[in-house]
């Protein structure tokens, strides 16, 4: 294994090394703000003891202005601390995202073994909660600092008094945080509950037309109920879990502060405590379950940072698929492409030739060895998952470098994938073309009704996925792009299936004009004969073998099941 | 997504008296629960307030000298309160929100039936993106809001008001020194509400312009990886995440001056109460106890308040998505009147149809159909054939009745399509068209939507008609199978197997397929052609075909050209009378000899 081996560990060490100065000065100001919060239910003790209490005029300024300096510092410890806290957050977020999408991209492939949704809510939210590592720890050491100093200032007041609220508290929280898993599982379901309903509420929305076209809309509106009944049950049982905690909660707080108040307070008529420490005393006491209740949301907000972070190192740490060599682009050669004996998922011993300035039609009979052709010559099958050799230009594909092979073979997919942007972008696909180029390649792909159906022209902006074109239109685009792309090998499979019949004649007979010329080699992996008829030969595959091969003529003349399998 | 110049916002939005009416409206249809919540929450919050009175006085008296058990009957004060505080908490929370909750269901479950109901003509101008988004991100906001902010914010809400109420009950002067902080309040909360309202929008535009950019790159990755495009996207995504990341900074920067505005008010609140507190005691007008009530009250009120003023915005938020709610369920009802579906038995009754367009055009734009009468008769399977941009889908959704003709008219069974309710049409005309769907979640519930009653075997039977009993049976859980978006990725061939599947449990009079086996892969287009065949059997059925096969085995052929019938007839008719359609069957059945073809010379090309 050639890559270092990546944890969900190694990536919260790496967050927290790569964020450390952040961390670092977040972590001061925010100790600094826990601090002072602390300090506030004394000084207002202070105030009404020296100045309340005594009616002394200079103590009351004194101690106001004590208090003003005490907010100052609060606040602007809290604010500068908690934005660098954030940006520490968001910047690791963000570098993490990258290298995911980087890493996804790859263009060896990765072996993450996770589907596209996966990866996408990887990048998503993962790469997010993964950074909050950096926040724990700045939170931690906050909620640390502030009972502390309460813990302090208590001693300081009275010893048997503080001991008893630093002891009690944490087994007060404890105590109620036994509930914690009860209500996370609640929330969790009410969470999945409600994510379901939105989910088919936007899957019945978004398939309205199809729902309508066989009036199917009150059988939907009554699934959506259903579900959203569902909902409001499961989110009414989690919500009186939480009113229960929250009962709880006051109780428990309530009762713990008539405790303390009823002891300081006969503290203070023993004369033990001032009437300023009293109420400093009942303001602590009430002050120091919050960090106490912050390190148990540490603890959580850990646990799911730790989990995120396991599958952001599975995505960054995924061996590549396939080891391409590192020999440089071939010098081309007569047979531009060729398969030697190729064994893989159904194909049998394939042999291939692609010549140069030939177009070689592929008829695979069942669908599924079709695509295994195209994954092949993709270059996506690991050495070691098939037998036999591709070469091309005489090379076997898997000693050039990944760069090298591409430059030479280019396959452009049955479901072509177009992206926001621009029509130029698209067509160009990253490469400064000239309009007149593009122009061409739009023609012999019989695509000028995306050109002259817009003002914009070329400047045309495509949706997301190219989603305002046709499926046709689509398929037309993707085919120009790759005639833009001018590759010395094109493997094109079904690239007309969304086309109509006169239109995918006209891109029939223009391809063959585009393509036939040259030295490049071409492959049409397809089924259609208005394709097929523009071939040079036809190779025909039948589970998993080359069974006959010649001009397409020829076949359809001599031979009824290719006569069968290609009518219309 | 504003790349087409149409607007596409044509879904009313409630104006905030709507709004309110609206919920006033659904919490009156639970007169006792709203009464319950009401009073539960008010005495939870009310009870709150007697510890810091306690305290209070207990300060009095132990200033005063008093004795044990007095201290020992002040502490039981508090503790009394604390056990009713918290039975109040719980019970006044749960009921709360089974009344929130249930009113957010009802208001759900109506925004989605109308949603679904939306007339076909609205439907086809505004198109489902503004639908989807209320029904999925609007409703999701709702119920997010209500369910995780909501309760807080009520409880510091009624908090606050009762914390005041408290402080002027303890000495109006009082009062009146903890209300300086006020404006102060106010203020902070103006300038922050300007500020963020209009920067939470960006960021969730910049947010979804990045998980756009990642999903399409990813979903294109064999494309990306093809073009050698990865450094591009890369790049593209890096900034679109670090526009987002920025936002979200500046945001954060934001909120945290808005803190900082917040604990000046904290400040300037309390200083004022400790200052009224020392002024009146000085003047022998209050007690220290009662100065110390009203500062601990103030304190108190410290993290109510800032939830109030931090959750604003997101109440805000839910407030639009509310209105934006109640706006649709203010779009007229289409839905069906009870009693008005077809019997389960009667469906499916061949009909005839016929149809007239003298002509039709889109708003102002060119006339797209001119001079077409066609009568389907009952069971016919007509065909309909032309180039792209000849009229047929236009024609095709005329005949359905979901596009209305601007000079023309559709009649089944002798009936005008537009006075047929649009529940009855739909159950009776069915329109498969290119767009295909497949319902996420188990199988037999997709195919149950166009049924609910269907049993497995009426389900097994209509699966079988389309080809598709093999496939299905190597699905792990069979009809249990999840399938769609989250589940297993069908091939878009088994999708429309599906959509076909549903057409036969639909089981209406008359089919309309709009090119509905066009986007399969070539090797399934004649199963597909073939189920097509099996699943409009008797019925009245009109196809826009796009192979010429599925023309050959039509009972009548129409052929379109530039929105006019050029040719119709049968098969055998058209191939005699020798037209275009007669050409382009050639072109397509058969190697066309007579055109030699241009390349042959280039058999032996000489390698550079």
């Amino acid at each position: 294994m050639t890559v270092a081996e990546t944890t969900g560990g190694v990536v919260l060490r790496r967050a927290l090394r790569r964020q450390r100065a952040r961390v670092a000065a977040g972590i001061a100001l925010l100790c600094t703000h826990q601090a002072t919060e602390a300090l506030v239910p004394v000084a207002i003790g202070v105030v009404i003891d020296s100045a309340v209490a005594t009616g002394d005029v200079s103590a009351l300024l004194l101690s106001l202005a004590g208090l003003a300096a005490l907010f100052t510092v609060l606040a602007f410890a809290y604010r500068a601390g908690a934005r660098l806290a954030f940006a520490a957050v968001e910047h690791e977020a963000h570098a993490t995202r990258v290298e995911i999408v980087r890493s996804a991209l790859d263009p060896r492939g990765r072996r993450s073994g996770m589907r596209d949704g996966e990866l996408l809510s990887v990048t998503a939210s993962d790469a997010e909660l993964s950074a909050l590592v950096v926040r724990v720890a700045g939170l931690t050491a906050a909620a640390l600092t502030a009972i502390v100093v309460a813990a302090v200032a208590l001693l300081v007041v009275d010893i048997p008094l503080g001991l008893g609220v630093l002891i009690g508290v944490p087994l007060l929280v404890v105590a109620l945080q036994r509930m914690a898993p009860l209500l996370t599982r609640r929330s969790t379901s009410q969470q999945e509950a409600l994510a379901a309903t939105t989910a088919l509420a936007v899957d019945l929305v978004s398939g309205l037309r199809v729902l309508r076209g066989i009036g199917a809309q009150d059988h939907a509106a009554r699934r959506y109920a259903g579900a959203s009944r569902h909902a409001l049950d499961v989110t009414l049982r989690a919500a009186t879990t939480k009113g229960l905690h929250l009962g709880l909660t006051t109780t428990v707080n309530g009762l713990f502060l008539a405790t303390v108040a009823g002891f300081a307070g006969w503290l203070a008529l023993q004369g033990r405590l001032t009437i300023g420490e009293l109420v400093a005393v009942v303001g602590l006491a009430q002050f120091i379950a919050e960090p106490v209740q912050t390190l148990g949301y540490c603890v959580q907000l850990f646990a799911m940072a730790r989990a995120s972070a396991g599958r952001v190192a599975r995505v960054l740490g995924a061996a590549p698929v396939v080891q391409p060599g590192d020999a440089g682009p071939p010098t081309p050669t007569p047979f531009r492409l060729a398969l030697d004996g190729v064994s893989y998922a159904g194909l049998d011993d394939v042999s291939l030739r692609v010549r140069a300035g030939e177009i070689l039609g592929v008829l695979a009979y069942d669908p599924g060895e079709a695509e295994a052709l195209v994954a092949l010559l993709a270059g996506r099958v690991p050495r070691a998952d098939h037998r036999g050799t591709v070469r091309v230009d005489g090379v076997p594909a898997d000693e050039l470098h990944i760069d090298a092979a591409r430059a030479v073979v280019l396959v452009e997919q049955h479901d072509v994938a177009l992206f926001e942007g621009t029509l130029r972008a698209n067509l160009s696909a990253g490469a400064s073309v000239d309009d007149e180029v593009l122009r061409a390649a739009v023609r012999a792909a019989a695509a000028e009704d995306v050109l002259a159906a817009h003002p914009h022209g070329f400047d045309r902006l495509l949706t997301e996925r190219g989603a305002n074109l046709s499926g046709g239109q689509r398929q037309r685009i993707g085919l120009a792009r790759a005639l833009v792309a001018d590759p010395p090998v094109l493997v094109l499979h079904n690239p007309t299936t969304a086309i109509d019949a006169v239109t995918e004649g006209l891109l029939a007979t223009r391809l063959a004009e585009a393509r036939g010329a040259g030295t490049s080699g071409t492959v049409l992996i397809t089924t259609s004969p208005a394709l097929l008829r523009i071939t040079d030969r036809v190779t025909v595959i039948d589970r998993g073998r080359v069974v006959v091969e010649g001009p397409h003529e020829r076949l359809l003349a001599s031979d009824a099941r290719y006569r069968e399998e290609t009518l219309r | 997504m504003t790349s087409e110049p149409t607007t596409r916002q044509l879904l009313p939005t409630a104006t905030g008296r709507q709004t309110w009416a609206a919920l006033r409206g659904e919490l009156a249809l639970l007169p006792r629960l709203s009464a319950v919540a009401g009073t539960l929450l008010i005495a939870a919050a009310a009870t709150g307030l007697v510890a810091p009175w306690v305290l209070g006085r207990l300060v009095d008296d132990v200033i005063a000298g008093t004795d044990t058990p007095r201290v020992i009957a002040w502490a039981a004060v508090i503790a009394g309160a604390a056990v009713l505080a918290g039975l109040l908490t719980a019970v006044g929370a749960a009921v709360a929100a089974r009344l929130g909750e249930t009113v957010l269901a009802r208001l759900r479950e109506r925004v989605l039936d109308r949603a679904l109901h939306l007339p076909s003509a609205t439907l086809e101008r505004a198109g489902t993106g503004d639908l989807v988004a209320r029904a999925g991100d609007d409703v999701a906001v709702v119920t997010n809001v209500i369910a995780t902010s909501g309760p807080a914010f009520l409880g510091a809400l009624l908090s606050v008001v009762l914390t005041a109420a408290g402080l002027f009950a303890l000495d109006w002067r009082l009062g009146i020194a903890g209300l300086v902080a006020a404006p102060a309040y106010a203020v902070a909360l103006r300038w922050y509400l300007k500020r963020s309202v209009p920067y939470y929008a960006r960021e969730r535009v910049a947010t979804g312009e990045r998980a756009q950019a990642t999903a399409e790159a990813l979903r294109g990755a064999a494309t990306v990886r093809a073009y050698r495009m990865e450094d591009a996207h890369v790049a593209r995504i890096a900034e679109r995440s670090g526009v987002a990341r920025d936002l979200s900074l500046e945001i954060f920067g934001l909120y945290t001056r808005f803190g900082l505005r917040i604990n000046r008010s904290e400040f300037v609140g309390l200083a004022a109460v400790l200052l009224a507190g020392f002024l009146l005691v000085r003047g022998d007008l209050a007690t220290v106890g009662a100065a110390t009530t009203a500062a601990l009250y103030f304190h108190r009120l410290f993290n109510p308040i800032g939830l109030l003023l931090f959750e604003s915005d997101s109440v805000l938020q839910a407030g639009a998505s509310l209105a934006r709610l109640v706006g649709v369920t203010t779009l007229p009802d289409t839905a069906a009147p009870a009693g008005s579906e077809p019997n389960r038995h009667d469906r499916g009754a061949p009909a005839a149809l016929e149809v007239t367009v003298r002509q039709h055009r889109y708003d102002d734009g060119p006339v797209v159909l001119r001079d077409i009468a066609l009568r389907l008769a009952p069971g016919e399977r007509v065909a309909l054939v032309g180039a792209s941009g000849a009229g047929k889908s236009t024609l095709a959704g005329i005949i359905a009745g979901i596009i209305a003709p601007t000079d023309g008219a559709a009649t089944l069974r002798g009936v005008p399509l537009t006075q047929l309710d649009e529940h009855r049409l739909r159950r009776e005309i069915a329109l498969i068209s290119q767009e295909v769907h497949v319902f996420a979640g188990p199988l037999g519930d997709d195919l149950r939507l166009a049924d609910p009653d269907a049993t497995d075997a009426e389900i097994a039977a209509a699966l079988d008609l389309v080809g598709a009993t093999e496939w299905v049976r190597t699905l792990p859980d069979g009809l249990a199978t999840a399938v769609g978006e989250g589940g297993r990725q069908l091939t878009s061939a088994q999708a429309q197997q599906l959509a076909l599947a549903r057409l036969i449990l639909a089981d209406p009079a008359v089919a309309i397929l709009d090119e509905a086996t066009a986007e399969a892969g070539s090797a399934g287009a004649r199963d597909l052609d073939r189920a097509a065949v099996a699943a409009t059997e008797g019925r009245t059925t009109l196809i826009v075909a796009h192979r010429l096969s599925q023309a050959a085995t039509a009972d009548r052929i129409v052929v379109l050209d530039q929105g006019r019938v050029a040719e119709h007839g049968t098969h055998a008719e058209l191939l005699r009378a020798g037209g275009g359609y007669s050409k382009l069957w050639r072109s397509w059945s058969m190697p066309d000899p007579v055109v030699p073809r241009e390349r042959e010379s280039t058999d032996q090309p000489v390698p550079r």
